[in-house]
């Protein structure tokens, strides 16, 4: 028996340590384990993807995985992002274990075939860990989820979080906040079919027939990409104190800032990353920040 | 006659010249060096009318001569056996941002051991790298394959950058007839180019940017190889050109003596000579000996390579490289170009020879075809044959004692 779990996440979520410790904990049960991420540049709020796979068998398969038992969405933004699309070939039968505080039936309402669990892990980390950082609590819903031991669940989240260098009291708070998430679920016994799928070839001729040496000639296209959602939180200006100073202007790595005709600054929450450099240099502390998603 | 006597340095020089590129960056290394010396020395003296740099590195001269032509300019640059090693990271940039420069390639034996004189594992390690490749025989080839080289590479269905190979002393070192064409007759056949989407201070454009994904990456890496495959008709129509203009025909294989031919010998390079001499050496008695000459190594002539070697007894590939732990490298290439043609010869004998430049005496070439002779009868085994006379190891093996210090 082999199952397939893909965690999608964005860059500082934790998704890779995620799919190490859920490896590791089958790996303590006695299974094979393969994992691996995927981070392309490693830029912090981008998609991320990791996978594990754990099979009592030999693990003969490697790479992406394409036709996950189980996915863990770290972040619900991502499923719009059509980049990240998080819920792609889940089989038939199979479970997405999604953080989000928004009600399980909008997510996926085309699967009814799968089951889609969500449970607030962001609001569960601030509470527990001051942080958004949510590797333990992941991996600790996809691991109950699968029905991996406690025991070896608990060491799998300790080692690795020692393993990435966090202080004993920050692997303790782990530990506890998995401990939380892990008594929230229940295993699932997964039947799960891989979805259908039709192979379509292109021919090189196919592939080659444009001009095949196209330059970025469009200039000013960043902004298309937008950026917003990558954002936890997200700065607020408060116009009555703010000077019109422009250090946020000045500072804002993102070009997310302009100013208006009024001369007032205005913040492009579409692109703005929510990194919080305005809110560290505003000398008048006119920038506040405010949770997304729910978030105080 | 008509023409001049000149050195390979001399006419890639002169052909640089008369395509009247714009910008030379350059870096020198042995046995190339005399063709930057003569573009500085033209520059100086004002009867080229080209921007010539000297840079830190081949590296920097081939980072230099990619981006320069990216904005439009016609680059030409030169470089020999380690300085090609070491420009080659840029190597694959250039292709990639699809450049169209012209690099010569003076052929030097790589280090370790160190070494001057001729083979090709300099020029085939950029075997993979997107450039054009076109080798040559003679000083006169030197010149006529850069300009053809550059109506190859700004063709707009190619888009490539290319090089051109010729062996040092064989060739660089080498004085023989050259005809050079007239400048007005050259800017017929090679007008000013034409850049698309060229990169100018007054309009933004990025080439070559991160893609991150595997299927994009893809899609550009197609597309070169498509664009390389193209330049081989581009290459075809420029040579017809060529022959009407200039009178020499050029294609991507030549073949001598093929008509009735079942022994034949594939090369390429200075050598050729040596082995059309063999060839000649083989017909006086009476075998049915031809040659076939591989002026494009890329892209590769695999079509027109199997027309011509199709129902031949025997071929023998003759390699001035060696992959070590594999063999000559351009042989598994001819073999696969034959693995599904009807009739392919059912001999194919691999030959390693004239590494760094030894020397081969007209009786090592001939051994070729009475080798290829004896495997077709059945004779000997087809093994890989590595050219070495025994005077040769008795002289080796004397320098190694002395090296030693044995009595």
């Amino acid at each position: 028996m082999m199952l397939r779990v893909r965690f999608h996440g964005r860059g500082g979520q934790g998704a890779k340590t995620a799919s190490r410790i859920l490896g590791d904990a089958a790996f303590n049960d006695g299974f094979n384990d393969q994992d691996f991420p995927i981070y392309g540049a490693e830029r912090r709020g981008a998609p991320v993807a990791a996978f594990t796979r754990f099979s009592d068998g030999d693990i003969t398969e490697r790479g992406f995985i394409f036709s996950p038992d189980i996915v863990g969405v770290m972040d619900d933004s991502l499923i719009e992002d059509p980049l990240a699309n998080p819920f792609a070939g889940l089989r038939k039968g199979g479970c997405a274990v999604v953080n989000t505080t928004k009600p399980s039936g909008t997510l996926l309402p085309d699967r009814k075939d799968a089951k889609i669990i969500t449970i607030d892990l962001t609001g569960m980390a601030l509470k527990m860990l001051g942080k958004p950082i949510l590797s333990s609590g992941i991996a600790a819903a996809v691991a109950r989820v699968a029905g991996v031991s406690e025991g070896s669940f608990l060491k799998a989240v300790a080692d690795e979080l020692r393993e990435v260098g966090l202080s004993e009291e920050m692997v303790k708070k782990n530990v506890e906040f998995a401990m939380a998430v892990y008594g929230e679920l229940a295993p699932l016994t997964l039947r799960t079919e891989e979805l259908p799928s039709k192979l379509e070839l292109v021919p090189l001729a196919v592939v080659v027939s444009g001009e095949g040496m196209e330059d970025v000639t469009q200039t000013g296209n960043s902004a298309v990409r937008h950026t917003g959602n990558w954002r936890t939180y997200r700065p607020v200006i408060d116009y009555r104190r703010c000077t019109d100073c422009m250090i946020c202007y000045a500072y804002c790595p993102e070009s997310a800032m302009s100013v208006g005709e009024d001369g007032r600054v205005r913040i492009d929450y579409e692109n703005c990353k929510g990194c919080m450099i305005c809110l560290t240099e505003c000398p008048l502390k006119a920038i506040s920040q405010s949770g997304e998603r729910g978030l105080q | 006659m008509k023409g001049t006597l000149l050195t390979g340095n001399a006419a890639a020089a002169s052909a640089a010249r008369l395509a009247r590129v714009d910008y030379v960056p350059a870096y020198p290394i042995t046995p190339q060096t005399e063709i930057i010396e003569t573009i500085a020395d033209w520059v100086r003296e004002g009867t080229m009318d080209a921007k010539f740099v000297q840079l830190e590195s081949e590296h920097s001269m081939m980072t230099a001569a990619g981006t320069a032509s990216l904005t439009g300019a016609r680059v030409f640059t030169a470089t020999s056996s380690q300085g090609l090693l070491y420009a080659m990271e840029m190597l694959y940039n250039v292709s990639g941002w699809r450049a169209p420069m012209v690099l010569v390639n003076v052929s030097r034996g790589l280090a370790a051991p160190i070494v001057l004189e001729p083979d090709h594992n300099d020029v085939l390690a950029a075997r993979d790298s997107g450039f054009v490749q076109l080798h040559s025989e003679t000083c006169q080839e030197v010149a006529d394959l850069v300009l053809l080289a550059y109506r190859v590479a700004e063709d707009r269905r190619v888009m490539l950058p290319a090089l051109v190979n010729l062996d040092g002393f064989y060739l660089s070192f080498t004085r023989e007839r050259v005809v050079l064409p007239e400048q007005k007759e050259v800017d017929k056949f090679l007008p000013a180019y034409d850049p698309p989407h060229p990169v100018r201070a007054t309009k933004a454009v990025a080439k070559g940017s991160a893609v991150m994904e595997g299927f994009v990456y893809s899609y550009f890496r197609y597309n070169m190889h498509a664009a390389a495959l193209r330049a081989k008709k581009a290459f075809s129509e420029a040579a017809r050109d060529y022959r009407e203009l200039f009178g020499r025909d050029y294609g991507p294989v030549e073949g001598y003596r093929l008509d009735d031919a079942e022994y034949v010998l594939v090369m390429s390079n200075s050598f050729t000579t040596l082995g059309r001499q063999a060839v000649n050496r083989m017909r006086e008695r009476g075998v049915p000996a031809g040659l076939l000459k591989l002026r494009m190594v890329r892209p590769f002539p695999s079509e027109e390579l199997a027309a011509l070697l199709r129902g031949r007894k025997a071929a023998a590939v003759f390699d001035q490289n060696l992959s070590p732990g594999s063999g000559g490298i351009l042989f598994p290439e001819v073999a696969a170009s034959m693995y599904h043609v009807k009739g392919r010869p059912e001999t194919l004998l691999p030959v390693v020879g004239g590494l760094g430049g030894k020397q081969l005496t007209s009786d090592e070439m001939t051994s070729i075809f009475e080798e290829m002779i004896a495997v077709r009868r059945g004779e000997k085994a087809p093994e890989p044959m590595f050219l070495m006379r025994s005077e040769e190891l008795a002289k080796a093996k004397k320098a190694v004692a002395l090296a030693e210090g044995e009595p």
